[in-house]
């Protein structure tokens, strides 16, 4: 139980006020000597029993008095339903609000979302529960921003739905800086969220450092998670998966492919969606059916203007649970060339990466590879090239510095090993020495859902585990594999960056290690892939999730698309289209936000473990209060326990007849 | 009151003199050696007649009514009742609770004050008193005599007792029953804090011994209004057993173990012949004293 003024509570002691006075009026007897001893005797032992009963029910009625006055005048408080969850006034109180597309999920009853819903219950808590100072660490930013009042949040537009994810670790962290730069005293944390599972990353490794940190803070940190974990079974969400621009012979058309997902419970039961299609204003609309949980659709063709070479768009379907996923965001222009640059030491490896990376998968795309030495890498025009393909000894000094600049800028790299390696390092990796067996070594797994090996839009797998490795070359540093072979030796594994991709490929086409040419498909689809990747980042019609492009900036950003309330500095959060000088801009939210995995309690429980922690479950449009102050029932109570008191303490009807007679 | 007697604090001149015309009748025939105002159950040559009997052989025949013989052609003797003189035992309970009094007079002085009146009363009618005081047993026993010697001695034994001991008196009762032989009117002066059924066997054990008993039950105005108000500690007047106790709490049950009490003792009383008076001390002992003598010369009339 948690108290507005729980100093009131060092009085509690007076509850035994009538136990004492009961003792000190016993030693304040009169003695008188009495003749009528006989029927006091007999009074007595009838009033062994009841009596007795009647004066303790008294004295505990007069304790429950004095307890509940205590109670009241200690201003009690309680949430809704689930008990007592706040603590006394803080001097800092932190609000981690959740603004990711999925705190936009509305109730059926009022409309409201659960951010909506969120802000208004948070204010009316903070504000009964009063602090010395309020902080918002929204989930975009995630700047501390100081509020004047707790007020501010229903009207503050960085408080508003974004299309941005959240990064709850991140903005634990941003929490954690605050209260130790800041010296804070007592602090109360008061997160908001739907408890996504993208959103808060449960099993990545910065919770148990943060657990530990917080933990450091001498006057403590209370956490209090205000969660909306319910999310509605019928809830569909629509994707744009690809544009692109085709010629015909009547002028042009727009292959917009879409991918329409229902979040769980809906089973197989067949839906028509329709889905409107808007093209620079132009609006059409076509009906697709949805069965199942996921249906993807190909190249829906949208004729064009044939001098229309460039443009945004959007689809959007009827709105229902969450608008935030009702609409999605397109911007298409002709696509860049896709160069890339290849520098290879062994003259087998080099044609089948130059072939891999130089055919182009579609009519009219131009795909180009050039083949150079680490000498020449200085000349080459790095802003526009997709992907460097290194068959070499890893890259030192200049080479590596330009390297790392082409991956920050968003560039692919994929690395393969030359037969002698070297003891270079690059994105924290190194190569091993060469591994040779008698029979080629089988591939035991790959990552078939994600990245460079994931499936084919028809959903047939990468032939990966027909491939030969005759011979290996080991791989040291911390990566992800997505190939392995058989004895746990990584085949392709990706190192961590901030931007970009970096693979390393554990053998090279070349015959005499694997048959990676031979069987090109899948060196084929890794490349093409990486390079596809590395085209979107330089191509002047860009798709981007929200909150992406923060380190470009966006202050240049003009927005295209209609109906948005939302402030031009947050542009990079809102979903919308946008142009920046000569690009295109789409932006949305990430495919993570339509994948609808909620937290699990036990689990939310185990990443706030050892800390003083303590959540409240709400509901999408609950208008009740989170907390109430409940000092009324106590002085009911109160008010209870003296009129028993007063009846128990009434003498029988009767006696005094009875003594007359 | 006669000179002999002297002033005593417990004997009020104007009350005597005002109860000195209301006499004091036993409700039963009495047995005396001198003639008086009471009826005796002998029969004899007297004042008053009584009845006709059958002569019987061996009857005096100087008792025989001619007239009726001369009427009836039969043999009647004609019967006369023989009065005789009161013989007053006065019981005084003197134990340690009467000893009590809530209202400025204990239980002890105001018996003192009937007691002696009574005594007074009787002597004076030409009665014979004899006073008993008794508490664990017979304390002070004056045999009822006639003289203003005895009177002057029972009231300075009246004037000396004090409240002292426990009770005993339904055993005393039983011994007074044996020891007083005459008939006697037995008066009994106590607080009877003593359960009714067992002076049930004391009352009836007089009544078997042909004693005429009259009861002045004296209750204090407090212990029949239990009306404490603060914490108390009753100390037994007679035992020393303590007793600590809420008022509130135990009042009702009191007065309910005491009108338990009284209807049972009135019940007893009822049942055993007992002219029984129940007295608050704070009532005056004059009108007491004169609804009793009022009552006891109803009584005879009615005999």
């Amino acid at each position: 139980m948690s108290f507005l003024q729980p100093w009131l509570l060092l009085g509690l002691p007076l509850v035994a006020l009538p136990l004492i006075i009961h003792l000190i009026n016993q030693r304040r007897f009169q003695t008188i000597h009495w003749a009528a001893m006989m029927f006091l005797l007999a009074a007595h032992r009838m009033a062994r029993g009841y009596s007795r009963l009647r004066q303790w029910l008294i004295m505990l009625f007069r304790m429950l008095a004095i307890a509940g006055l205590l109670f009241a005048a200690s201003r009690p408080l309680a949430s809704g339903w689930l008990g007592l969850a706040a603590g006394g006034k803080a001097d800092t109180t932190i609000i981690l609000l959740d603004r990711s597309p999925s705190m936009q999920e509305r109730s059926a009853g009022t409309g409201d979302s659960k951010l909506e819903t969120g802000r208004k219950q948070l204010v009316q808590t903070l504000e009964t529960l009063g602090s010395g100072r309020w902080v918002l660490i929204e989930s975009t930013t995630r700047e501390p921003r100081e509020l004047e009042a707790p007020a501010a949040l229903l009207d503050l537009p960085e408080a508003g739905p974004a299309s941005a994810p959240a990064d709850l670790p991140l903005m634990l962290q941003s929490a954690y800086d605050y209260i130790a730069a800041n010296r804070a005293g007592r602090t109360e944390v008061w997160i908001c969220s739907d408890l996504r599972d993208n959103d808060w990353t449960p099993e990545s490794g910065r919770w148990s450092t943060l657990r530990d940190a917080f933990l450091e803070f001498p006057q403590g940190v209370r956490f209090h998670l205000l969660a909306y974990p319910q999310t509605a079974p019928t809830n569909v969400s629509i994707r744009v998966t690809d544009v692109r621009r085709e010629i015909t012979l009547e002028g042009a058309d727009l292959l917009v492919s879409l991918r329409l997902a229902r979040q769980g419970g809906a089973g197989d039961e067949k839906t028509t969606v329709p889905v409107q299609f808007e093209i620079e204003g132009a609006r059409s609309v076509a009906s697709f059916e949805l069965t199942g949980s996921l249906i993807e659709f190909k190249d829906h063709r949208i004729p064009l203007d044939r001098t229309r070479e460039r443009g945004w768009g959007r689809v959007s379907i009827p709105a229902d649970a969450n608008p935030a996923d009702d609409d999605f965001y397109f911007v298409f222009d002709n696509p860049p060339p896709r160069r890339t640059v290849v520098v290879a030491d062994d003259p087998q490896a080099v044609h089948p990466l130059e072939l891999a990376a130089s055919i182009a998968p579609e009519r009219g795309m131009e795909c180009t590879a050039e083949v150079v030495v680490e000498d020449q890498l200085s000349t080459v025009a790095w802003d526009q090239i997709s992907l460097l393909l290194w068959q070499a000894p890893l890259p030192t000094g200049e080479a590596a510095e330009l390297v790392r600049a082409f991956v920050d800028r968003g560039g692919q790299v994929i690395f393969l090993p030359t037969q002698n390696p070297g003891e270079g390092e690059l994105f924290g990796m190194r190569w091993q020495t060469w591994t040779t067996g008698r029979e080629p070594v089988p591939v035991e797994n790959w990552r078939s859902d994600a990245d460079v090996l994931a499936r084919t839009l028809s959903g047939a797998a990468l032939p990966v585990g027909q491939l030969e490795i005759r011979q290996y070359c080991g791989l040291s540093g911390e990566c992800t594999p997505l190939a392995t072979l058989q004895g746990g030796a990584p085949l392709l594994a990706r190192a961590p960056t901030r931007r970009g991709a970096v693979y390393f490929w554990a053998t090279t086409p070349s015959a005499r290690d694997s048959s990676l040419a031979t069987e090109g498909v899948v060196l084929y689809a890794c490349v093409q892939r990486a390079l596809a990747a590395g085209a979107a980042v330089i191509g002047k019609a860009r798709q981007i999730d929200a909150g992406g492009a923060i380190e470009e900036g966006t202050t240049d950003w003009i927005r295209l698309s209609e109906n948005s309330e939302s402030l031009s500095t947050e542009a990079g959060f809102q979903r919308g289209a946008y142009s920046s000088r000569d690009r295109l801009l789409a932006v949305n939210r990430p495919s993570a936000e339509d994948e609808g995995r909620v937290l699990a309690d036990a689990r939310v429980g185990t990443l706030f473990r050892g800390l003083e922690f303590a959540r409240v479950d709400g509901q999408a449009g609950d208008a009740n209060s989170l907390i109430q102050e409940i000092w009324r029932i106590f002085l009911l109570s109160m008010l209870l326990a003296l009129l028993v008191e007063a009846a128990l303490c009434l003498p029988r009807i009767g006696r005094t007849a009875g003594a007359a007679a | 009151m006669s000179a002999e007697s002297g002033p005593r604090s417990f004997l009020d001149v104007g009350v005597l003199s005002r109860l000195a015309a209301m006499p004091l009748f036993a409700r039963r025939p009495m047995q005396g050696n001198v003639s008086g105002r009471h009826a005796s159950p002998h029969r004899g040559a007297s004042v008053e007649f009584a009845e006709y009997r059958k002569y019987v052989p061996g009857d005096d025949l100087r008792r025989l009514d001619w007239r009726a013989y001369g009427r009836s052609d039969r043999f009647y003797v004609k019967e006369f009742e023989a009065d005789t003189n009161l013989r007053c035992c006065l019981v005084l309970d003197t134990s340690g609770s009467m000893g009590f009094g809530s209202t400025g007079v204990t239980k002890i002085e105001y018996a003192r004050r009937v007691a002696g009146t009574l005594a007074y009363l009787a002597s004076q009618q030409g009665d014979a008193v004899g006073l008993a005081c008794v508490a664990g047993g017979v304390v002070q026993n004056l045999p009822p005599k006639r003289n203003a010697a005895h009177l002057r001695l029972a009231l300075d034994i009246l004037e000396r007792t004090q409240p002292r001991g426990e009770t005993q008196l339904a055993a005393v009762l039983h011994e007074l029953a044996e020891t007083v032989r005459q008939r006697a009117l037995i008066v009994i002066l106590s607080d009877l804090f003593i359960e009714p059924s067992i002076l049930r066997s004391s009352f009836q054990h007089l009544r078997f011994r042909h004693h005429d008993v009259a009861v002045f039950h004296l209750l204090d105005p407090q212990e029949l209004a239990f009306n404490f108000r603060r914490p108390m500690r009753f100390l037994d007047m007679e035992g020393g057993a303590a007793i600590f106790a809420e008022p509130n709490d135990i009042a009702d049950r009191y007065d309910r173990a005491l009108q338990q009490y009284l209807v049972d003792l009135r019940q007893v009383m009822l049942e055993s012949g007992v002219d029984y008076q129940r007295v608050s001390i704070d009532e005056s002992y004059e009108q007491v004293l004169a609804r009793f003598l009022v009552g006891r010369a109803q009584a005879k009339g009615l005999r």
